[in-house]
């Protein structure tokens, strides 16, 4: 490959992290008073926010509700300052307009939707600023959000991109390791199942890479979610202990 | 705006509060809501701040880029305003439902620096006619409780404080052809001075009285509020009647007078805090949203 | 649209070449007192006002200052598309302000831009104040004016305008809404600017200021102002303002009059 040299002799990336290493996540959940749920995510340098709105009553005209389960909404969009040049448009994209629609597909999979029928969730994600692996970012800020907003989940979805560089799966890319033109996988997982919220690949790759691949990404995910877990059980700690106050 | 529903009898408690100089929250009538200012949030940015006002929470990116002069003013540089009013802050602004209001607010924007000593409009020049810095002013509206306006000219005065555009250097080849290049030093820049940046002060006329910084339910008392944007030596560079109704001539007096003192009041306390940021240095622990 | 690929197009940023002419040497400010030597600073530019000219339209009003002409059409009240969010106990008055893309001495697109969008709002939120939009639930009112030719002001007229408009239409009102405009130049203070005077200028106290009034109530139902200028300063602009205002009123209240009679003509005396 030219110019960039994505994994070192000595088996380091760019930013200094192992092949499986992923890039620190810090997490708060409730950043906003006046949604029903709020959540906040940097993983690494990208930095999502999440606001979920719901379940209501479905907006709009009511042939969108469905009789037996909620109807998940979502917009994806970026500020006009998260990229490197500026965008002109926050979101109506054809990008954003994809990343909103897999974002539903794959909280559909997650939410309880059935418990209410004719209803309505909004999940509104952010991205503040972006530096690879938005997608995931915007999944993990957008669980933790319903986790907030106390919306029923089959479990976390967590999800985590791969890529495959000389012949070795990295975990998490960041922006400088997505647009290297490689492969990039994202997968959406709840991890105690191990069932697929949402897969997606891009560019060429050997089939008999693509177990060690999905490995990578699925060992990836499993680490995300403890962490998501810990952010959830510390934000319910803080609350509790202001409540009992 | 986020939709909220204030019965009436809400409306005559609040307006009999006003009457009485005590809000719902125990402010006086010229009294702001707790503030918070945080500058050099986006680090993808050439300057950022975020600001939350009571629930009003906004984040300003800054974004320099190197565009044209205007033909009719070929030594200065510009600024675009935008204002993003995201889904976040209300589900009305989903789709293009924000749109609206953030071309109202930024035409406000327009307008508030519509004047030579705003901003020094000639530093930003690079080569006159050819070349000038353009300073994206990108507004994100995360949550909205009232006071847009005045929460939105703090975060941006905050932002341009912050940033920091890379010096350039003109080189010039053997065929006359010219090169601009940007220094890589993160040191080597050039700040702006934000000195005579307006605040805007937006006053809400409640029953008799007005009042700074309304929350959504004050302002659903009030047809009329005045927007008035001073700079720190007093002097008014916008004012804006807003709301759909009228106001008498001396309660505009009125208004204007509050809203001078009110703004000239807020530029001190602000620049302070700004300048002891700065002065923190590196040593900052960046908190953004995480606190 | 079919694109003619064959023939050479313009460049895609062209500018008119009248920006680059030096802007005409200031006449006004050399000569004290008057400007252009017709009307002290203090003077509003003589006012032409006729309503009635469109006949399609519910109500409709001409109006032309100076140099600086522009037509008002009022429709409905009507049915209005249903919405949710708006309140439906009163009225809805929708303003669209347009300048024809020949009004100003650069050409303009005919999709309204982000400056009319403004002016649009403004114009509502002047003349809210002055209908009785109550009186017309679940009702919409469109004002649309369109600016003919750009000479300064074009705001205060409209609001003028668009009130005898208003008032053709047979909207009731509580009373007209009058504007006036005023540059603010250093200490002096032209009032109902034309485009020049609007632009000139540099130094200290310089601003731009448009007042919407309600004469007989007397409450201001529109105040835009920018520039830089001191609060005393302002203050005593906006009371300018005023008093240009109510200069206004004779020339409305003849117009209006005369509509009404041309529609109702008096019954003939014994």
């Amino acid at each position: 490959m030219a110019g960039l040299e994505l994994l070192s002799d000595q088996g380091y990336r760019l930013d200094g992290r192992k092949a499986t290493e992923l890039r620190k996540l810090q997490a708060r959940m409730g950043v906003f008073g006046q949604a029903d749920g709020s959540a906040y995510m940097e993983q690494g340098n990208t930095k999502a926010l999440a606001v979920v709105y719901g379940p209501h009553e479905v907006r709009g005209s009511r042939s969108k509700s469905l009789h037996d389960r909620a109807v998940i909404n979502c917009q994806y969009s970026m500020a006009t300052f998260s990229t490197a040049e500026r965008k002109r448009r926050p979101h109506g994209d054809r990008k954003s307009s994809e990343m909103s629609l897999h974002l539903k597909q794959t909280f559909e999979a997650a939410v309880l939707t059935q418990l209410y029928p004719r209803s309505q969730i909004d999940i509104y994600v952010k991205i503040l600023q972006s530096d690879g692996g938005n997608y995931s970012a915007c999944v993990n800020a957008a669980t933790l959000a319903l986790v907030d907003a106390g919306i029923p989940m089959r479990d976390y979805v967590c999800a985590c991109t791969a890529g495959f560089v000389e012949d070795t799966p990295l975990a998490d890319l960041c922006h400088a390791e997505e647009s290297g033109g490689g492969t990039t996988l994202s997968l959406a997982l709840l991890p105690r199942s191990e069932s697929i919220a949402l897969v997606q690949m891009d560019a060429r790759l050997h089939q008999d890479h693509l177990p060690a691949l999905m490995e990578a990404a699925t060992v990836a995910c499993k680490g995300l979610s403890k962490v998501l877990d810990d952010v959830v059980r510390q934000h319910l700690q803080e609350v509790s202990v202001q409540t009992r106050e | 705006m986020a939709t909220i529903q204030v019965s009436e009898a809400e409306k005559v408690y609040i307006m009999h509060g006003v009457r009485d100089d005590s809000r719902v929250d125990g402010r006086g009538c010229e009294d702001y809501r707790h503030m918070e200012i945080e500058t050099d949030v986006v680090s993808n940015t050439d300057g950022s701040a975020k600001v939350s006002l009571g629930q009003t929470d906004i984040l300003v990116g800054i974004k320099a880029e190197i565009g044209r002069p205007r033909p009719m003013v070929p030594d200065e540089g510009y600024l675009e305003f935008f204002v993003d009013c995201s889904a976040n802050a209300t589900p009305e602004f989903e789709g293009r439902g924000g749109e609206e209001l953030g071309v109202e607010l930024s035409n406000n924007l327009y307008k508030v620096f519509n004047n030579r000593h705003s901003l020094d409009l000639r530093s930003l020049c690079i080569r006159p006619g050819e070349n000038c810095w353009v300073l994206y002013v990108d507004v994100l509206l995360l949550q909205c409780d009232g006071n847009l306006f005045d929460a939105m000219s703090i975060a941006i005065k905050a932002a341009l404080f912050n940033t920091r555009i890379p010096n350039v250097h003109i080189s010039e080849d053997e065929e006359g052809g010219k090169e601009i290049e940007l220094s890589d030093d993160p040191y080597d820049c050039m700040r702006l001075n934000v000195e005579n940046v307006p605040c805007i002060v937006t006053l809400c006329k409640i029953g008799h009285r007005h009042v700074v910084d309304a929350t959504l339910q004050e302002k659903s008392c009030s047809v009329a509020s005045l927007l008035i944007s001073v700079t720190h030596k007093g002097t008014v560079t916008c004012v804006r009647k807003l709301g759909g109704g009228s106001l008498d001539p001396d309660s505009i007096f009125e208004m204007t007078e509050t809203g001078k003192r009110v703004g000239k009041m807020l530029h001190v306390p602000l620049m302070e805090l700004l300048q002891k940021e700065e002065n923190l240095g590196r040593e900052r622990t960046k908190v953004g949203f995480l606190a | 649209m079919p694109v003619d690929t064959k023939r050479i197009r313009g460049p895609e940023l062209s500018q008119s070449p009248l920006l680059f002419v030096s802007p005409v040497s200031e006449v006004s400010s050399s000569s004290s007192s008057s400007r252009q030597g017709v009307r002290g600073n203090g003077d509003v530019r003589p006012v032409f006002a006729r309503c009635g000219l469109v006949s399609q339209a519910k109500g409709s009003a001409y109006l032309e200052a100076g140099n600086t002409k522009i037509i008002c059409s009022v429709y409905g009240p009507r049915e209005t598309e249903r919405k949710d969010e708006t309140d439906m106990k009163s009225g809805r008055l929708v303003c669209d302000f347009r300048l024809a893309p020949f009004s100003c001495p650069k050409r303009g697109a005919w999709i309204q831009g982000a400056e009319e969008r403004d002016l649009s709002a403004a114009l509502a939120e002047s003349l809210q104040p002055g209908a009785c939009l109550h009186r017309y639930p679940r009702a919409q009112v469109d004002v649309n004016v369109v600016v003919l030719e750009n000479d300064g002001s074009v705001l205060a007229h409209a609001v003028t305008c668009a009130s005898m408009a208003l008032a053709d239409a047979g909207i009731e009102m509580y009373d007209m809404v009058l504007g006036c405009a005023l540059r603010q130049d250093g200490e002096r203070c032209l009032v109902d600017p034309d485009l020049a005077e609007e632009q000139s200028g540099a130094g200290e106290n310089q601003g731009r200021v448009a007042v919407a009034l309600l004469p007989n109530l007397n409450q201001i139902s529109g105040l835009q102002a920018d520039g830089e200028m001191r609060e005393d300063t302002l203050t005593a602009a906006v009371r300018t303002c005023v008093e240009g205002c109510h200069k206004l009123y004779p020339v409305v209240q003849q117009a209006i009059l005369r509509a009404v009679k041309k529609k109702a003509p008096p019954p003939p005396e014994k």
